[in-house]
């Protein structure tokens, strides 16, 4: 057996292992997911909203929050991280039309980072609980509601929420609308194991004491939801999730912002993996199986990117040999001979794997409803998302990692 | 709801994933272990063929028996080989976990050897009406360029051999086999840069060349 046939079968056996824990979570525990325990206890909660030039979105979201019809949410803080555009104007327009429920806060410099505004935002909550929201992100009415029963359990810290797209207008967003449902999918099953790993920006509620006694926010992370969310493992909180409790956010609609942001996710991703490098098997799930499994894909990832390279490369030389000498030499350039169609143990193993990740992203789409205007992206747009959107993953985990390389070159 | 974390999936799950990859591996090496029996059969009835042959080579020496047929039967032999040979070159690529078709392959040179060793003597015996191209090529090839030479090689016999059909005799020999007869052929037409063609016993070409001008050294 050659080298690359022993890297594509263990390669399967990781694909199919992870396919399986999921497909096996989702069957044991289907009635579960879209449950949410009654609210036997009122709690008080404030939400934060932290404003950076988002002027056009920033009241729809005040809006939003204000309607939410959750009679425990005593205040919204809605906190301008300097915005230069008219964000501030329009957030103390707000605070009159909400006397008493929204108060507009603005940093006394730019934080530059949403974990800096969160955090001095969430110096002017003394409620129980304390929500996260974005100036972009539009929370469905009545899901607040929906996270509250979680915390009658007293080891929960934190409650995230569905993030979908708001926006799906061109085939970048309708792409990220499936990828952020099959992520929400996703998360859920994890938290039947203990191991979610982010509790998203748009919406996420944590219990005060608990978000206090860990220290708030980390302000030098690029992805202060994720990092917040191990460092609630690390400490030995759970973390629930509210399936029904939805927000629609503002994806990125430029290849640009899109790129951007995803490389960001993956250099916090990498931060918050190095911060907690010393935690394997240790503090529960963190340690048994977010740590391990984030490590793991990233270096599956960025390796599995190599090889492929490493053969289109080679497969290029050859192709480009190959037909300057049949063309010195007058033959033919490409021939039916040229395409081996004969079926390998690698062909059979690469369909059983795809027809399986397939049907995961269909129960998936399938498991959420959603209102009329939002319409579930069609069929063809599905199959960019499982041949092409997919592919770019190891690509942006490997030039994300090469910043944060560059990045430390520079610090140091 | 139940508030109760399922730990045991991770073992149902590795168990599984342990289960579809053995079964995997079980379909993948019965295909391959399939393709070698009918690889084998094939080499087993060229095998008879071959004594078939060599059997007419005798009574022709002790009987008035007809030289074309002979000859006939060697080019049937030969194309037969060499088809059985492009058959073998497509499940040796598609095979990944079984190593058998590769000394499989090994005794399919030794066979094409000894046919066209014989070829040669049927030619000296019977007079020489169709051309012998005999392409020597490395099996465990590394360099890209070397690589692709080779692969344009073999297209452009196979095309003369598509367009010629049985007045050319196309055998394919891997030169790096370490086999000693095969060694031995080489030193006796000075072949040490691969991929060579020897064409018609007689002239060498160890650098690619233009279909036509290959053409133009067959009868």
């Amino acid at each position: 057996m050659d080298f690359l046939t022993s890297v594509f079968l263990v390669y399967s056996f990781v694909a199919f292992y992870f396919l399986f824990l999921f497909v096996l979570i989702y069957f044991q525990n289907r009635k579960e997911i879209l449950k949410v325990p009654k609210i036997t206890k009122k709690y008080d909660i404030s939400v934060v909203i932290t404003c950076y030039n988002e002027a056009d979105t920033i009241g729809k979201a005040i809006d939003n929050l204000a309607k939410n019809g959750y009679s425990g949410l005593k205040k919204i803080i809605v906190v301008d991280d300097c915005s230069k555009d008219n964000s501030w104007e329009i957030i103390k327009k707000y605070e009159k039309k909400y006397p008493g429920l929204v108060k507009g806060v603005r940093t006394p410099k730019g934080t530059g980072c949403a974990a800096g505004a969160k955090n001095y935002g969430s110096k002017f909550v003394k409620t129980e609980l304390i929500a996260f929201s974005d100036g972009d992100s539009f929370p469905e009415r009545g899901s607040i509601a929906k996270t509250i029963g979680f915390f009658d359990d007293e080891n929960v810290g934190a409650v995230t929420s569905t993030v979908l797209v708001k926006n799906r207008t061109n085939l970048l967003l309708k792409l990220q609308a499936i990828e952020y449902i099959v992520i929400k999918f996703t998360r859920k099953l994890l938290e039947f194991i203990g191991s979610i790993y982010v509790t998203p920006g748009p919406l996420a509620v944590y219990r005060r004491s608990a978000f206090e006694k860990i220290g708030r926010f980390d302000q030098e992370n690029l992805t202060e939801d994720i990092e917040i969310t191990w460092r609630l493992l690390y400490h030995g909180y759970d973390v629930k999730m509210a399936v029904p409790a939805k927000v629609y956010s503002v994806a990125p609609h430029t290849f640009k912002g899109w790129f951007r942001q995803r490389i960001r996710w993956n250099k916090g991703g990498v931060q918050t993996m190095i911060k907690y490098g010393g935690s394997f098997f240790r503090r529960g799930m963190l340690g048994a199986f977010v740590l391990p499994f984030f490590v793991f894909s990233w270096f599956l990832g960025v390796f599995g990117l190599a090889v492929l390279v490493y053969r289109l490369l080679k497969a290029f030389v050859v192709r480009y040999l190959l037909t300057t000498y049949s063309v010195k030499a007058h033959a033919a350039v490409l021939t039916l001979k040229d395409f081996n169609l004969t079926p390998s143990i690698l062909i059979f193993m690469g369909l059983v794997l795809f027809t399986l990740s397939l049907t995961f992203s269909i129960i998936a789409l399938l498991s959420i409803k959603e209102k009329k205007e939002f319409k579930r992206p069609g069929v063809f747009v599905f199959l960019v998302y499982e041949f092409f959107y997919l592919l770019t993953y190891p690509v942006i985990l490997v030039v994300s990692a090469w910043e944060l390389l560059r990045g430390k070159k520079t610090w140091s | 709801m139940k508030d109760k974390k399922q730990y045991n999936v991770f073992w149902q799950a590795l168990l599984l994933a342990v289960t579809f990859l053995v079964i995997g591996m079980y379909l993948g090496i019965s295909l391959e272990q399939g393709r070698l029996t009918e690889i084998n059969d094939y080499y087993i009835q060229s095998e008879v063929s071959l004594i078939d042959i060599l059997a007419l080579d005798n009574l022709i020496d002790s009987s008035s028996l007809n030289c074309e047929d002979l000859k006939r039967a060697n080019i049937a032999l030969l194309d037969r080989v060499y088809e059985e040979a492009v058959l073998l070159d497509q499940y040796e690529s598609a095979g990944r976990i079984t190593e058998g078709i590769t000394s499989l392959h090994k005794k399919y040179d030794v066979l094409r050897g000894y046919l066209w060793i014989n070829s040669i003597q049927i030619k000296r015996k019977c007079g020489g009406d169709f051309n012998t191209l005999v392409y020597f090529y490395n099996y465990e090839e590394e360099d890209l360029t070397k690589k692709a030479e080779q692969n344009v090689w073999s297209k452009i016999l196979w095309e003369i051999k598509q367009e010629r059909g049985s007045n050319v005799i196309l055998i394919p020999i891997a030169a790096d086999t370490g086999l000693e007869s095969i060694n031995s052929m080489l030193n006796a037409y000075g072949v040490e840069e691969f991929p060579a063609v020897v064409v018609n016993e007689g002239v060498v070409l160890d650098e690619l060349v233009e279909k036509e001008e290959l053409i133009a050294l067959l009868n």
